[in-house]
């Protein structure tokens, strides 16, 4: 039997591994558009702010794939897939037949439609080469607006900021993480960012990358102006449907997939970035992790079914714990909200109840307790008699059973 | 005791820092870690890990 694989990033590999662990004679070969071996892509920011060489950024030891019997072909792109025959073609004019077809491409940034975006002196941070372009361009150029001001703007900006470079954030929203986070957090986020020399402008919306040839600052919908020679864009993802929607695959946002991670052709599958799954993308790691599994232990017919993936509530963002869980900003009738804040240490605890019973929180600063704030949310606890209590931070969560 | 890296984000296990914040102290071996532990930045299981030495 003789898998194909589109794409090294995550899904193909460790859907590739996934198969090599089930079964020792499938044949296993994957195209990859980049020139380099896997890598994970949270690495990336590492080494944006210098702090991991690019040795380190690789997941595994050189030699792991001709040893696990896994053909990888890098800086080979698929760029036509014939279903009917089972035949792919790459840029360079190879053709190989596949038993199974496994479409793995994953996800573009986003480049939202805005006059002079399309200029040298704008960036996204996708690939080893955009961080490698990037990191190239800041050596001459250090004043740096990140559009965006989601996760991935804000590990950007502190990253870069690390670099030595004069870094502002420009948020469309009046908030940092508004699905994260109500205002009294967010703008304890904020002045968390300001403080490490990062400014960051919310509510604001971007008319125009200024500068013909090379950029030279940015006009707002308000008139106003930012002078910078450096744009970076972290704005969502677009998924790489490209050579899927060519041949004829159902494609919505993504490549449409089934529980077993089947497209609308049975000997296709899809995983991670690039899959849409029960009207989802899902666009982070643990998913692209699940799916990748299901699709391989599909693809042997062994069938796994995917039921969706809950995201982790625990995040890192820019160093600080942030739990976020439920109903964290509701208010009115019958609901009541207790706060404990510490300003100046980054701290903030925050839990919602409805009658009496927990169905919101947020844990910044801290990841102590916030493993079981989530959990008593998931539950919807009664914790009326205890309310006060639960944001001491030497609360004993196993009073509550 | 060897560090293990995680193949999916690139999260780095030191045996001589642990995972207090999950339950497991400074000094435990990757090894020892139960199996039921997962990458604690990104979640994936513990034979998504590869050693670094
Ligand atoms: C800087 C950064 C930090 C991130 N941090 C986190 C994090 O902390 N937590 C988290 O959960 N997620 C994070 N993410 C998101 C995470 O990286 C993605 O969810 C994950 O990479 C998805 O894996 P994938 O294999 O589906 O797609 P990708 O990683 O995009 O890999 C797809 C690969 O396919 C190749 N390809 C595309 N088209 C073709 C073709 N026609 N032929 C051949 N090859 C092709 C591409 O070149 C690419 O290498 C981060 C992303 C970035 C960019
Ligand atoms: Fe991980």
């Amino acid at each position: 039997m003789n898998v194909v694989i589109v794409g090294n990033g995550l899904a193909g590999t460790l859907a590739a591994k996934t198969i090599r662990e089930l079964d020792d004679n499938v044949e296993i070969e994957i195209f990859g558009e980049e020139r380099y071996p896997y890598y994970p892509r949270p690495n990336l920011i590492e080494y944006l702010a210098g702090r991991l060489p690019s040795t380190k950024l690789f997941a595994f030891p050189e030699g792991w794939a001709e040893r696990q019997r896994i053909v990888v072909r890098l800086g080979e792109k698929v760029t036509r897939i014939r279903p009917g025959e089972r035949k792919i073609e790459t840029v360079s004019g190879l053709e190989r037949f596949y038993d199974v077809l496994l479409l793995a491409t994953g996800a573009r940034a986003a480049l939202p439609r805005v006059e002079g975006i399309a200029q040298p002196g704008v960036f996204v941070l996708r690939t080893l080469d955009d961080a490698n372009g990037l990191i190239d361009h800041l050596g001459t150029h250090k004043r740096v607006a990140v559009l965006g001001g989601g996760l991935l703007g804000l590990e950007i900006a502190r990253a870069i900021r690390s670099r030595d470079a004069e870094v502002s954030v420009i948020e469309y929203f009046d908030r940092l993480l508004p699905r994260q986070l109500d205002p009294a957090a967010a703008a304890i986020l904020k002045s968390h960012f300001e403080k490490s020399g990062i400014s960051v402008r919310l509510a604001t919306v971007v008319r125009e990358v200024l500068g013909s040839g090379a950029v030279q600052g940015l006009r707002f919908e308000s008139g106003d102006r930012l002078e910078a020679d450096t744009v970076i864009v972290a704005a969502g993802i677009v998924p790489d449907v490209g050579p899927a929607k060519d041949a004829g695959l159902e494609v919505g946002r993504g490549i449409v997939v089934d529980d077993l991670l089947r497209t609308s052709v049975p000997t296709v599958f899809a995983a991670g970035d690039v899959a849409e799954h029960r009207g989802r993308i899902h666009g982070i790691i643990p998913a692209a992790f699940e799916q990748a599994r299901a699709a391989a232990y599909g693809m042997l017919g062994q069938n796994k079914p995917y039921g969706g993936t809950v995201p982790f509530n625990t995040l890192k963002v820019a160093g600080l714990y942030l739990t976020s869980v439920g109903e964290i900003d509701a208010q009115g009738e019958g609901y009541e909200a207790l706060v404990r804040s510490l300003p100046e240490a980054g701290l903030y605890k925050k839990i919602v109840l409805r009658g009496g019973r927990l169905v919101g929180g947020i844990w910044m600063g801290t990841k102590k307790g916030a493993a079981e704030i989530s959990r008593l949310v998931a539950a919807e606890k009664h914790v009326e008699a205890l309310k006060k209590d639960l944001l001491e931070d030497d609360f004993d969560f196993s009073e509550i059973t | 005791m060897d560090k293990y890296e995680c193949t999916a984000c690139g999260y780095i296990y030191d045996p001589a820092a642990g995972d207090p914040d999950n339950g497991i102290p400074a000094g435990t071996r990757f090894e020892d870690l139960p199996d039921t532990w997962v990458c604690p930045q990104c979640g994936v299981p513990k034979d998504l890990f590869v050693k670094i030495g």
